[in-house]
């Protein structure tokens, strides 16, 4: 028997040297001063790790954005998969799943007494592509890309039972009502007053150019009443291309319940990008269902056109730019500071430049609640990490805050603790 | 076709008048042959009559000749690496001649032999390269599909999404999906489409299964990562009809029958078919939804309710063996469909009710053969095949579905996932040559060329004119291998060379208005090239060592740069995944006691793999898509014992134990690959009763164990802990008990998953509990 249990012992020892190799890292322990002025609510911060495989997001927690260090190694609420969207009302987190035309489980979390987050149910919810608030109601739309299914579905969603209430269906062909039936894409969905005001792009669906259009010089809003959801009317333009993007939010009304209007003149059509309108914001007066003469052509202002926003407060956006058109898809890197009431726009110093810069949360970044402070996440090019970087609104300057380690940041929101 | 009429009604004939002896009747000699599996004499085989002293010993040819008296004869013919035969002849008056006795390999040496007669698997285990081979013979009287049996090889990870038929993912030591190639009798079985997969071909039609892991040798003409596996099929040199069928949970039926005949003037049909069918019904805890609100009720068992798989095969050839111009050449044709019903998607909260996928197969295939082809000791083969099948994804139900079956219907246009009725044929075309050249006794010259061509063709039912807008699709791949072998008495080396080619052409029409649309041409060719080496010495003649080294490509395949129509996005730029393989080995037989007999394998391995395809979702987020994106380096270590009484009692467990770590500089740099096993195993134990209830009649206990150490489903080192999500440690266990009648029929009991406990290969997706399958095979001649 000497042979064998030589072999036998190989292995074990083989087996006993990897298991010792591979043995886990020490936990980290989430960074953060632990200073806590007068308040016990806390920051939710969501992040993507930087690879390619099996990627979970996570969401964590912090006191403050303006220093410290929190991590995702063997910290952070694990979510199923990646390709999550965070929405927060009514002092809810909620985490969604895009899962590509699949029903997925969306699950909600609200902060405990001891500064955790909680769970609080899981749900069953379609993949969709534009979700706001509407009221207590968070109101979701799944759109058809296939000009052969033209339908969009609405979902209501309700805060306070936790359960869908209702929902109901759009014809996106008859909505564009255009000759070659390219059919209506909503880009994001906005409540302006009481009703529901829903930006859309025509796209072909179809032939090897979904996202393509014949209509690349016009604004289309299509306005609903709510929670009928009841088509009202169409706000029609053209000074501009479509407003918003596939995903992005076009539309944001200010203190005075005007809302504006953010085209970024990238329709494209087989790939190419054809709008001739430049990247502009247009306006939509209170309680009207039309553009005034309102026109700001951010392309004359910056050189550059806009890719994203988030409204800040007293008529000024942050605007997130980018400089070449090539993609419908891309994301600016370049900050300005744009003061809607006044026509004017300052670059914003203290960020890193454009070529430093990976990824920036867009609308997902978080305002400070008088509106002086947009707090952006951004990472940085060549594993330089990832940090919350604060940007004061009036003096267009930044300054770097909390690192976030293991990770893209996705989203910045805040939660009070739950009653 | 007509002759393959007349082929198909000769076999069922031959199916329909069993055991119409071959008796003659007449003087006194009896002469014949006694030859090996492959058809071979064999020679020095000693056939001894009855209880006598008398008997011969058969020539170089394996030709004997006996002189008997009437009445019946038990010939019992010996010879060590073969199972022992006993043969009853009834000698009537005019003799009998060319007596055919075909012996058996035998994995364990007789009694009175020390171990010295190697089998085939022996000698395939006992190459240069880290092989593994499943003497599939030995699980015929089974129900498993090749998957899993497969399964059951150290280093072989099978995961499964569901029951009978359902989407499998295959590893070996951690390499998996397209970095794993499999092969047919050496044919690659590129895109044989979905009806002809390794989970749904029953073990029968498999003689034996080798598993190459890491380095592949140059005459299987691929682009492998990290290994590959070639099924060799049953041949048979004379007539042979066999069927079997079973029956089981699930209201699963499969059956099989194979038929072979040859005719003396060396005529040979060949028919192999096959079917499965399984309702796959089986229970699942889930949280049911309820379809207005979104709510999510409690878990509770439900039983799965739209996952219907069936498949049926025929495989037919016809020609000729053992002529001047072909030691073989067939002609065939593989003709098959496979209808499989979707239940879930990636997790269980997506349930789907009524969207389904079909495919067909429709192969002809040629097969060509000769030794000393042109010159003497130039061995030269060539296979060629062409699939006109066609697949079809169906969802057309605007529908939404809950785990009660219960769902809400709009009564728009839509689907459950994507609304789609897409029809599509891939017109894949594949030749390969192989020339063997002995320039001696010790050294040869192997040269293999692989040729691919793929061509999809589809169209869209549900668009009026789709066909304006469809892209040329089209591929064509090419591998050439040279290799040079040397053997000695004690070792022996192999080197090889591989040059890689490929051609990818794309087009997109374009469609301006008012004006003429036109296409714009891409061309994308690659060209790589690779090598290896692999050694072994035998130490002594009970321990081999050996150790194997491969600069290997893998080829983006015609999927992940055309897309699969469905959820599939094609990137037409991708680039060939390589690696470097690494692995040393030992192996050690040991008999003791004369009738003990206990073998030790243990393999090292590394691998350091870049440019490895990722799927990642696209620019829009609608469809996936395969990307170069990662280097990942694996090592591992995997071990067998397999412990043997005569031919009694077998017993025998492997394990695998593997560290593969992500290398690209990212947020998880060195953390373990997650959502791959990395530490399992198999155990088994055979025992067989001889001469239960009369003489040749055996009974065959067998159980069987699996192991899988639980493992993460994302990134190990990230997220608290209390937060992860993982697949559980599974221990499957399976029993197994087979009565075989007389060599003739066979009963078979099985019971998988014993203790009923719930198993996952993938997250959340459930796999069935506790089943039971009954299978007879018959053997008619």
């Amino acid at each position: 028997m000497r042979k064998p249990s030589y072999f036998l012992s190989l292995v074990m020892l083989g087996s006993a040297t990897l298991f010792t190799a591979c043995s886990s890292s020490d936990d980290d322990t989430s960074g953060g001063g632990g200073e806590n002025p007068g308040s016990d609510s806390k920051y939710v911060i969501t992040a993507t790790p930087n690879t390619s495989e099996s990627v979970a997001d996570y969401i964590l927690t912090a006191d403050q954005l303006t220093e410290g260090r929190i991590s995702t190694k063997g910290n952070g609420v694990e979510q199923d998969g990646t390709y999550r969207y965070y929405v927060t009302t009514n002092n809810m987190f909620f985490s969604m799943l895009y899962g590509q035309g699949n029903p997925g489980a969306v699950t909600a979390y609200e902060l405990n007494n001891n500064g955790d987050l909680e769970r609080l149910t899981n749900f069953q919810s379609e993949t969709v592509q534009a979700f706001a608030p509407v009221n207590d109601d968070i109101l979701l739309t799944k759109i058809s890309r296939n000009a052969e299914s033209p339908m969009a579905y609405w979902y209501r969603f309700s805060t306070e039972s936790l359960t869908f209430v209702a929902e109901g269906q759009i014809n996106t062909q008859e909505l564009a009502d255009k000759e070659n039936g390219e059919i209506a894409f909503f880009t994001w969905i906005t409540q302006v007053g009481e009703k529901v005001y829903m930006p859309y792009m025509t796209v072909k669906g179809c032939c090897n150019d979904t996202f393509g259009t014949e209509y690349a010089n016009e604004a289309n809003i299509a306005v609903y009443t709510y929670p009928e959801m009841e088509l009202e009317t169409i706000i029609h333009d053209d000074r501009t291309s479509y407003i918003g993007r596939y995903f992005v939010n076009g539309l944001t009304v200010d203190e005075n319940g005007d809302a504006y209007a953010f085209s970024s003149g990238i329709a494209t059509t087989n790939g190419e990008v054809t709008s001739e309108k430049p990247s502009a914001i247009t306006r939509i007066k209170k309680g009207t269902t039309e553009f005034d003469d309102y026109y700001f052509d951010l392309e004359e202002a910056t050189g550059m056109y806009l890719t994203d926003h988030v409204y800040a407060g007293n008529g000024k956006f942050l605007g997130i730019m980018e400089t070449e058109k090539t993609s419908a898809y891309s994301t600016g890197k370049n900050f300005v500071i744009i003061d809607a009431y006044n026509k004017t726009t300052t670059s914003v110093t203290g960020l890193p430049t454009a070529s430093q810069i990976q990824q920036l949360t867009g609308r997902n970044s978080y305002v400070s609640e008088d509106g002086s402070v947009v707090y952006v996440g951004i990472t940085l090019e060549g594993s330089e990490g990832s940090f919350v970087y604060s940007i004061d609104v009036d003096a267009a300057t930044a300054s770097q805050g909390l690192e976030v380690e293991g990770g893209f940041i996705t989203a910045i929101s805040k939660l009070d603790p739950a009653e | 076709m007509q002759s393959v009429n007349k082929c198909v009604r000769l076999i069922w004939l031959i199916l329909l008048v069993p055991l119409m002896a071959v008796s003659q009747s007449g003087n006194i000699l009896v002469s014949g042959k006694i030859a090996d599996a492959s058809g071979n004499g064999v020679y020095g085989a000693t056939i001894i009559v009855g209880k006598t002293t008398y008997g011969v010993v058969t020539d170089e040819e394996g030709a004997f000749e006996l002189y008997l008296s009437e009445g019946d004869h038990h010939l019992n013919i010996s010879y060590i690496g073969y199972k022992p035969h006993s043969e009853v002849v009834r000698v009537k008056q005019e003799g009998i001649s060319g007596l055919r006795i075909v012996l058996e390999e035998s994995t364990y040496a007789l009694e009175e032999v020390v171990l010295s007669g190697k089998s085939i698997v022996q000698q395939v285990e006992e190459k240069a390269f880290n092989v593994s081979v499943v003497d599939a013979k030995k699980l015929h009287h089974t129900t498993l599909d090749l998957a899993h049996a497969l399964d059951r090889v150290s280093g072989i990870r099978v995961r499964e999404s569901g029951g009978v038929g359902s989407q499998m993912n295959f590893s070996i030591n951690g390499f998996r999906g397209r970095q794993v190639r499999f092969f047919v009798d050496g044919i690659p079985m590129d895109n044989f489409g979905s009806s002809y997969q390794l989970n749904n071909i029953p073990i029968n039609l498999a003689a034996r299964i080798e598993v190459y892991k890491g380095v592949v040798p140059v005459g299987l003409g691929a682009d492998a990562l990290g290994g590959a596996v070639n099924i060799v099929t049953n041949t048979y040199d004379k007539s042979h009809v066999d069927a079997s069928y079973s029956y089981g949970s699930f209201n699963t039926h499969r059956s099989m029958v194979n038929a072979v005949y040859v005719a003396k003037s060396g005529f040979i049909a060949q028919l192999n078919a096959y079917q499965n069918y399984s309702d796959n019904n089986y229970k699942m805890d889930v949280e049911v939804s309820d379809l207005e609100t979104g709510e999510y009720y409690p878990t509770r068992t439900v039983r799965r309710f739209h996952d219907t798989y069936h498949n049926e095969m025929l495989i037919a050839n016809i020609g000729v063996v053992n002529k001047p111009y072909a030691d073989k050449l067939l002609f065939g044709v593989t003709v098959g469909s496979a209808y499989q019903e979707i239940q879930t998607g990636a997790r269980v909260q997506s349930v789907f009710g009524a969207w389904h996928r079909k495919g067909n197969i429709i192969m002809p295939t040629l097969k060509y053969k000769k030794d000393d082809f042109i010159t003497k000791g130039l061995d030269f083969r060539l296979n060629a095949n062409f699939n006109l099948g066609q697949e079809k994804n169906i969802d057309t139900l605007n529908r939404r579905y809950n785990w009660l079956g219960q769902y809400k219907e709009y009564d728009t246009p839509g689907g459950e996932r994507s609304y789609s009725l897409y029809y599509f044929r891939n017109n894949n075309g594949l030749a390969s040559a192989n020339w063997d050249y002995a320039i001696n006794s010790k050294n040869k010259i192997t040269l293999n060329n692989t040729f691919n061509t793929f061509d999809r063709k589809g169209r869209n039912r549900l668009a009026t004119d789709s066909e304006r807008y469809e892209q040329p699709q089209k591929t064509m791949k090419n591998i050439i291998g040279l290799g040079y072998q040397y053997e000695s008495d004690n070792w022996n080396v192999s080197v090889f060379g591989k040059q890689y080619f490929q051609q990818n052409k794309f087009s997109t029409r374009i469609d301006v208005t008012g004006s003429e649309s036109e296409y714009i041409k891409k061309t994308n060719t690659f060209n790589y090239s690779g090598y290896g080496i692999a050694g072994t010495y035998f130490i002594t003649d009970n321990l081999q060592l050996k150790g194997s080294y491969e600069k290997s490509y893998r080829l983006p395949d015609n999927e992940e740069l055309f897309g699969d129509i469905i959820n599939l996005e094609g990137n037409i730029n991708l680039k060939p995944e390589h690696s470097h393989n690494y692995n040393l080995g030992a192996a050690y037989w040991w008999r003791f006691l004369t009738n003990h007999q206990l073998n030790f394998s243990v393999n090292g391995f590394y691998r350091d793999a870049n440019d490895f395809i990722y799927r990642r979702l696209n620019t829009n987020q609608a469809m996936q898509i395969m990307d170069n994106l990662g280097t990942v380096s694996n090592t591992g270590i995997e071990g067998e014992i397999r412990y043997q009484y005569r031919n009694t009692l077998m017993a025998g467990m492997n394990i695998t134990y593997q560290h593969m770590l992500n290398k690209t500089r990212n947020d998880v740099y060195n953390d373990r690959i997650p959502n791959i096993p990395y530490l399992y195993g198999n155990a088994d134990i055979t025992y067989n009763f001889f001469d239960v209830g009369g003489e040749n009649n055996t009974l065959s206990l067998g159980y069987n164990m699996l192991y899988v150490h639980d493992f993460y489903l994302f990134w190990p080192s990230l997220g608290g802990k209390d937060t992860k999500r993982g697949i559980p440690e599974q221990f499957s266990h399976d029993l197994n008990a087979t009565y075989s009648f007389n060599n003739k029929v066979q009963f078979t009991l099985e019971c998988r998953n014993l203790l009923d406990k719930n198993l996952y290969d993938n997250f959340s997706l459930q796999k069935p509990g506790r089943s039971f399958y009954a299978k007879i095979k018959y053997t008619f001649l």
